[in-house]
This record gives C-alpha cells, structure tokens and sequence, in this order.
C-alpha cells in the first residue's frame, strides 16, 4: 500500500514545486524580455488572474454564481484611491488592508445573500454590488463620483515604473495563486466541492454548508479586493465603473472560457481575455460580439473550458504512451493503471475531466 | 442495552391535507438490524427524512439516544451519530469514489476549515480502508458517476460508515439491484453489523431480504404502523399478508 501511495503523492508534491517555479521562472523571462507594453499588459493579466482564481473559487469549487465580485474587487480599489485621497493612510498600509476589507464585505453580504440559492442569491450578489456603485457614484465630495480618482502618486514611486510595478504584481499575483491552490486542495476546498456537487447529501453527512460556502465567500472577497488594489498598481486609477456589474462579469468570462474545472483554468482565461482584447481592439471594434460568440462556444461545446481540452488531452497522450511503453516490455503489474491503486488524492492521478484538481 | 437507540412518539407529517406520516411510534433497539416495510406510498422515505431531519414532523417527538432531536436540522442531527443512505443514490457524482469517502471523513474529523492540515492526503488510507471492505477498491479514482449501479450503492454505504455512524439509516438499500448485487448488499449490511456493533434501520420491498437480515419488522401502510414485532412474528402475521397481497407487491 505504501509503493502505491508514493506514485500520485509524489506526482502532486512534484506538481506543486514545479509548477510555481516554472511559473516564476516564466515571469520573471518575460519581465526582462517583454516590450513594456506588453508587459503593463502582463501585469494587469496577473492582477485579473487572481480576480479570476479568487471568482473560481466560488464558481467552479463551490459551484456558486456570484454576480457581485465587483464589490470586493471596486472596494479594494477604492480603499487604495480614498486613503490616498483623504489621506487616512500610507499606500502600503491601505494595500495590506485590502484583503481584511474584502473578508470583511464579502462576510456581510455572504451572511445574507447565501441564505438564497441560485439566481436569488446571483441577483442578490449583484443587488449588492450596484448599490456600492451607486453610493460610489452619488457621493461626489467624497468619492469623486463618476469622474473617480486619477493621479500617479496614488502609488509609490517605485512603484510607478513599469517594471518595477510588474515584478511587485507578479510577487503578489503568485503568492495569492499559490494560497488559494493550497485552499482548493485542502481539506476545505474537498468538501466545498462536495457541497456543490451534492448539496442534501453533505449536510447529511454533518456539514453546515452555509459556513463551508460562507467561508469561501470571505476568502474570494479577500483575494478580489487584493486583486483590486492590484489593478490602482497598475492603472493608477479608480472609478465606479470597478464597482459595476459588468466588473463582475469579467472574472466569470475569464473562468469560464479557460476552464473552471481547473485551478490555473481562469488564469489562463485572464490572459486570453486580456491579450484577445488588445488584438480585437487594434483590428475591429467587435470585441464585445466576439466575447460572447466565444462564451457561448465553450459552454456549449466545452464547458470545461480551454484547460478542459488540454487536460483531456494530455491525459490521452498519457495513457497512449502508457500503453506503448507497456508492450514494451514493462512488468506486466505496471502495465494497466486500473491496479494500482493510487491512495491519496487519486483525483490527482486520474484527472477526470469535470473535477476540479489543482 | 437500556433504552431504545432511537424512539418515535406520535410522530406525523402532513403535505397540505395529505397526511404522508400518522401517528407513528417506533423504537429501534440499539444494536439491532430493524427493517422497515410495506407497500409503496407508505411513508416509509418521508418517515427517514424525518428521522434525518430533512423534513420536520408537523408533530410528535423523535429522541436519538436519549437526546430530543425533533426539528433538529440534517447536520446537526448527522453529527450525533446518525448516518444515512438515500433511495434514490446520492453521492458527489464528479468526485472520485475515493474523494466521496474522504469527504466524509473529513467531515466526521470536523478539520474541514483546518488549513493546517493543507492537504486531503490524511484521510487517504482510511478512505481506501473503507473502499476496501465495501469492496470497491478498484474504483477509488473513478468518478462516482461512472460506477456501475450496484457499486454506487456499495460506496453510499462506505460514506455512510466513514462517519462512524452509531446508526445507519438505509432507505432500500437494495433498490434496482441485481441478484448478486443484492446478495453482496446484504452480505456487507451483515458483515457491518457484527464488526461494528452497529444499530441499522433500513426500509425494503425484498422480503427476503427483510426476513434473511432483520431483527425486527415494523409495517407500515398509508402513513401508520400496522405491525411491529420480532421478525418471525411479523411474517407470520395476517393483516401484514393482507396489506401484501392487495397490494400486488
Ligand atoms: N414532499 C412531498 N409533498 C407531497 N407529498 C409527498 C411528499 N413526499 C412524499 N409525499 C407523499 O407521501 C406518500 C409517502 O411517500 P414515501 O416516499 O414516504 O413512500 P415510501 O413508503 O417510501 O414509498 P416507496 O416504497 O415507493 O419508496 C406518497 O403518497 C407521496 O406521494
Ligand atoms: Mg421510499
């Protein structure tokens, strides 16, 4: 039992190493090599990554729409903008405040808004959302209203420069990526999963779902308003529209089309919605008719989004060249994967298109 | 063993005029196999359900070792010791057989928001343990969508069991089975009684199974009990013929 074990567990521990450091090595290449337009637009793909990952968490774990993730993501913003406005407080201090501000919205509003289900608890999300905009928007003396908050210095300066802003980004993003990757695989993230696939049956087994989903709640708040104050880094700027539903709709786009079943899935949803966006724009001005022609396209034909092909298919590739190196003349107990048992996150050794595995 | 595990008292539940549930007592002794039977539309289900807490009886009381758990809701009441299978199967179909029994043991360990324990991993060979004595350890990394009926069911039993149950609720254990399914069904019901000295109440429409397994028979028909007794008493018994032969069943 215990040589069965070691083979996914070591495939997961290999994963979880690898992955980040490629990931880190990758960004820290593309800092160096990158014109600077693309890398401002690296970094805000990275700031809307975690967004996404952040939405994710909601959406593909615990199988929850919320249309009201701008909320978080425009109030972390705006903690940011008015601190510096009305100076309340130092950028780095307003920044570490961000994610404790996100929790703490997301846990008033999730208190009540999860006590519906489905399309009442979406529409309260996003009811919730809109009167942010609104308030936002009315208040002029304090907020600036609709024509929001503009000025370089709202960041440090070294900050402000294009690279620098990016590797302070690309730290942030990975870090934030990397705690909830750790959320979705533990304990926690396993039964929030349960609770979406089968609400009734989990509370017959003893878990309060409301606290599992609240939760979630609180830490997607925490991350999409960190992801907020990641966006003044890069944009230098906050406006209501950051608090508009349409806001919301982003991260929901980009899990969607990437891939909610899959932990990178909406991260690489950021990036194509981002660099799509930047080709469309420059040859047409269709981007938002594209958008939902490619939305449409994946949920009807892939609902598991672009990282749902490519895991499919690498897994194929996998057991094909499983199956060949088995003729070759391999022992024939290693031969078919249906023997060894894999022990411990075996999701992980037989990634099932549909299951969400880090 | 003083005291029934579980007590009923005048237990009813109505659905508009329709009363589903009427009037029920029940005790089910602890360590005992207490089936529960009678012709479809008896309230057997809406009986459960309410015992699980699912559904709250419009009146009466339910005591669960001693302990007032009426109108109580589904987790708490799990909590204390009440573990379940539904009729119609119920388990995380996208999770991996192995991820369903883990879930409950997570559950059970109460860890769940506990991010020190970072991964999953923990429960893994007790999960397998699990699989293993239901006998499905060949399929701990499929999906449980993707297995076949009869090991759907089996795995129902190995999550209900990973909550270390003092009592199993199974709700036709052996709906849809085939012959040998049924067989291993009973074998393992059997098997779980005597390794782990557990209570299980469970409703059912095969009579051979009811008679080969249970200690004790309650009857039930048009939302009342009718008969309750040892097993061979109630086999015996002619108003429980009567409901059975005008009933088709
Ligand atoms: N939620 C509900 N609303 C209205 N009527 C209900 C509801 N649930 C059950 N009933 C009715 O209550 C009666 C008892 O149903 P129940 O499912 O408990 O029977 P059962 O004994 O389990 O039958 P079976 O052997 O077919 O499983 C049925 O007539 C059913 O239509
Ligand atoms: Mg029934």
């Amino acid at each position: 039992m215990t040589t069965t074990s070691a083979g996914p567990r070591r495939a997961l521990v290999v994963r979880s190493v690898v992955v980040p450091v490629v990931l880190v090595a990758a960004l820290l290449l593309l800092g160096h090599t990158l014109s600077i337009t693309n890398v401002l637009t690296l970094e805000e793909v990275l700031g809307l990554a975690v967004f996404a990952a952040a939405t994710n968490l909601l959406l593909g774990y615990g199988g929850l729409v919320s249309f009201g993730q701008a909320a978080f993501y425009g109030s972390g913003a705006y903690l940011v903008g008015l601190s510096w406005l009305h100076h309340w407080m130092p950028f780095w201090a307003a920044f570490v405040l961000t994610p404790v501000a996100g929790g703490v919205i997301a846990l008033a509003m999730g208190a009540i808004a999860l006590r519906t289900r489905r399309l009442y608890f979406a529409l309260l999300t996003l009811a919730f959302s809109e009167l942010f905009f609104q308030l936002v928007n009315v208040r002029y003396d304090f907020t600036k209203g609709a024509t929001g908050i503009f000025s370089v210095s709202m960041i440090p300066a070294s900050l402000a420069s294009p690279r620098t802003g990016y590797y302070f980004t690309a730290g942030v993003a990975c870090v934030s990526l990397l705690i909830l990757w750790k959320v979705t695989v533990s304990p926690f993230g396993l039964v929030l999963r349960a609770t979406r696939e089968n609400r009734e049956r989990a509370e017959a087994l003893g878990v309060s779902v409301y606290r599992h989903q609240l939760l979630a709640f609180v830490i997607s708040g925490a991350f999409c308003s960190l992801a907020g104050a990641l966006f003044v880094v890069w944009g230098q700027s906050t406006y209501p529209d950051l608090l508009n539903w349409t806001t919301s709709g982003q991260p929901l786009f980009m899990a969607v089309i990437g891939g909610m079943f899959a932990f990178l899935g909406p991260a690489v949803g950021a990036l194509l919605y981002q660099f799509g966006y930047q080709y469309v724009t420059q040859h047409s001005h269709d981007w938002q008719l594209i958008l939902g022609a490619a939305l449409l396209l994946v949920v009807l034909f892939r609902p598991d989004g672009l990282a749902g092909v490519v895991s499919r298919q690498t897994w194929a590739r996998l057991s094909r060249f499983a199956r060949r190196a088995g003729r070759r003349g391999l022992p024939p107990e290693r031969e078919p994967a249906a023997m060894e048992t894999p022990i411990d996150g075996a999701g992980e050794a037989a990634r099932v298109p549909g299951s969400p595995t880090p | 063993m003083s005291g029934p595990l579980l007590e009923l008292r005048d237990v009813s539940r109505r659905f508009g005029a329709f009363v589903a549930v009427d009037g029920v007592d029940l005790d089910v002794a602890a360590g005992s196999i207490h089936a529960v039977i009678g012709p479809n539309g008896a309230g057997k289900s809406t009986l459960f359900r309410l015992i699980t807490g699912i559904l709250r009886p419009s009146e009466g009381s339910i005591r669960f070792s001693g302990e007032d758990i009426t109108g109580r809701r589904t987790h708490a009441i799990a909590r204390r010791g009440l573990g379940q299978s539904f009729q119609i199967t119920s388990l995380f179909p996208r999770l991996t057989a192995l991820e369903n029994v883990q879930a409950a043991i997570v559950t059970r360990r109460r860890r769940a928001s506990d991010f020190a324990t970072w991964f999953h991993w923990s429960t893994g060979s007790e999960a397998l343990d699990l699989l293993n004595r239901v006998g499905l350890t060949g399929g701990a990394a499929t999906p449980a969508q993707a297995l076949s009926h009869g090991d759907q069911r089996a795995l129902e039993v190995a999550v209900a069991l990973a909550t270390r149950p003092r009592m199993l609720l199974l709700d036709e254990p052996t709906a849809g089975m085939s012959p040998f399914e049924t067989e291993r069904m009973v074998e393992l019901v059997g098997r779980i009684r005597s390794e782990e000295e557990l209570t299980v109440l469970f409703s059912e429409h095969d009579m051979d199974v009811v008679f080969g397994i249970s200690d004790r028979v309650t009857v039930m028909a048009e939302g009342r009990v009718i008969a309750d007794g040892p097993a061979q008493q109630v086999r015996d018994d002619e108003a429980v013929m009567a409901v059975y032969l005008g009933s088709d069943e």
